[in-house]
């Protein structure tokens, strides 16, 4: 006999590897597509350009593996007997923390395979260097679904005592906000490492200099996501857990996972955005980078400001309430 | 497995011989202590640098390296040399680069996975900038910044300025306690049996993991942290132009 919690629990399981492999297909889809058009116009080096997008591909079916393996976890915790119902409410937080990240990593990570692709056709020579230059940023990339992962696995170890309405949804809480918060950085970040390995394939001399203004940049691009993380490790391990069945307690939880999720949405994206144009300035004007990349950090520290005001009423919502 | 484990550190209060029992005066012992021992760690390596500096050729090759990588660094980021800046950036690099780095030596941790040590060290970067924009700029037209542009953004200012403190500490802390969390997972988890853990040693992944969320997430967030203490320094002297 099956009932609604039964149909949660697989529904879980079943949208997490689906949704997962719909970004994944695309994602890879789109890189090959790439590849193809880069060897049609630099047919030389048709080896160098199917390793470049083979192993970008390998490493965008990383998502898909780790939404495997959360669905593996899940459906090996079934309980056949007596299924209790806000365990499996609780998984819808799993669900959305990993559904919603990997679709929008698996479809982030391959801009930069793509970009690499064309970027081998253009500057045949310099294919060790954009290679290492694509991994770096395919793996800086897909930190968010770490950080899911993460979460997800506290959710899943809280979730069976989980006996109130408002405790399981300050579990889906924690999950929405990890989910919802990667999508802005995870666009920015992409956003980013598509003009900076297009700006290698431009001006391969420029590349020391790209290099280095990457490793700071991408590092304060992702900030938003930490931030995020942190929300949802607060509201697993450090709000009280509500005693007795008040509804505005699962309202503040919700509430305060929003806040701070949506509140990374517009900084990642302009973030992201302000980056890629100061790369690709450095790419045409290497001469010019300490003011360049000194400009752009000034705005990207000011662009997350948004993001702190939004964490801090998360913070007093969630701590003095 | 218990997940609360994972993030839980031993507290000793101090005061409670005294009978206060205040939590805010408890002590995080075990951060605390792998702090001293680092703290201990770089005092051993200030005491030889004077004698690898003047006896090695290697030694003296690798400190010049490193001490120009500072001074580029102060140079990029400020536009001229300071040298109080430059002692300052590079001080904090280091210190933060090995307690992020801990883990590699045994029974060590991480001290920045607490969220104390990275908000200390924030608070210090913080000062640090404000007395020195106060010295640029004096201190009738620092104040004079805060009614800028009308009177009624004053708390929106101090708010503006506060979040720097957040910004720079809670993205150290962060990286630092979700790479250290993923390798305590990994571990605990392989730990089940010794087939999983040969394959684990032997397959590579035990090395990339360490490699990865120890050496690079600790070394670039260590140069993050420098490199934006610097750039909120040359914010505050550009202002004065």
């Amino acid at each position: 006999m099956y009932n609604s919690a039964d149909f949660i629990h697989y529904g879980v399981i079943a949208s997490a590897v689906a949704i997962n492999s719909i970004s994944v297909g695309i994602g890879q889809g789109l890189t090959s597509c790439s590849a193809l058009s880069a060897i049609n116009r630099q047919a030389s080096s048709r080896g160098d350009i199917m390793r470049v997008a083979l192993i970008g591909m390998t490493l965008i079916e990383t998502v898909a593996l780790l939404a495997l393996i959360i669905a593996i976890l899940l459906l090996v915790n079934t309980s056949p007997e007596a299924s209790n119902y806000f365990e499996y409410l609780a998984e819808i937080g799993i669900g959305c923390a990993i559904s919603i990240t990997g679709f929008i990593i698996g479809l982030a990570s391959s801009i930069p395979a793509q970009a690499a692709c064309h970027a081998v056709a253009r500057q045949p020579l310099f294919t060790q260097r954009i290679f290492g230059f694509m991994l770096m940023t395919q793996v800086l990339i897909q930190t968010p679904i770490i950080s899911a992962l993460i979460v997800s696995l506290f959710i899943q170890g809280q979730a069976s005592s989980a006996t109130m309405l408002t405790d399981s949804l300050r579990l889906i809480a924690s999950g929405l906000c990890v989910g919802v918060g990667s999508i802005g950085p995870a666009i920015g970040l992409s956003i980013f490492s598509h003009a900076a390995i297009n700006g290698v394939g431009r001006n391969p001399k420029a590349y020391n200099k790209i290099l280095s203004f990457t490793f700071v940049s991408e590092a304060i691009i992702e900030t938003p996501i930490i931030f995020c993380l942190v929300i949802a490790v607060i509201l697993l391990f450090i709000v009280q857990r509500p005693t007795t069945y008040t509804m505005i307690d699962g309202v503040i939880f919700i509430a305060a996972a929003l806040c701070t999720g949506l509140g990374t949405l517009g900084a990642g994206i302009s973030s992201g955005i302000t980056g890629a144009a100061a790369c690709s300035e450095i790419a045409d004007n290497p001469d010019n980078h300490h003011l360049l990349s000194r400009t752009s950090m000034l705005a990207q520290g000011l662009i997350e400001t948004i993001v702190i005001y939004s964490v801090v009423l998360s913070l007093l919502m969630l701590l003095f309430k | 497995m218990n997940s609360a484990e994972l993030i839980e550190t031993h507290q000793w209060n101090l005061f409670s011989i005294f009978g206060y029992k205040n939590p805010l005066l408890a002590i995080n012992s075990e951060i605390v202590i792998h702090t001293w021992v680092i703290i201990g760690l770089l005092t051993v390596a200030l005491t030889t640098v004077h004698y690898i500096l003047h006896n090695t050729h290697l030694g003296r090759f690798i400190l010049i390296q490193i001490v120009d990588f500072f001074v580029g660094l102060t140079k990029q980021s400020l536009g001229k040399f300071v040298f109080s800046h430059c002692v300052f950036a590079a001080s904090l690099f280091i210190f933060i680069a090995l307690c992020n780095t801990a883990p590699i030596i045994p029974w060590l941790d991480e001290p920045t996975r607490d969220i104390n040590t990275a908000l200390a060290l924030g608070i210090i970067s913080f000062i640090y900038i404000q007395i020195n924009t106060i010295k640029l700029r004096g201190v009738g037209a620092y104040i004079k910044d805060f009614f800028k542009p009308f009177f009624i953004m004053l708390p929106l200012n101090i708010l503006a300025k506060l979040s720097s403190i957040i910004s720079i500490s809670f993205r150290l802390f962060g990286n630092i306690f979700g790479g250290s969390i993923i390798t305590k997972l990994y571990f605990t988890t392989i730990q089940i049996s010794w087939i999983a853990q040969l394959i684990g040693i032997f397959s590579g992944i035990n090395v990339i993991l360490v490699l990865f969320f120890t050496l690079f997430e600790g070394l670039l967030q260590a140069f993050v942290f420098a490199m934006l203490t610097l750039t909120y320094l040359s914010i505050g002297a550009e202002d004065s132009h």
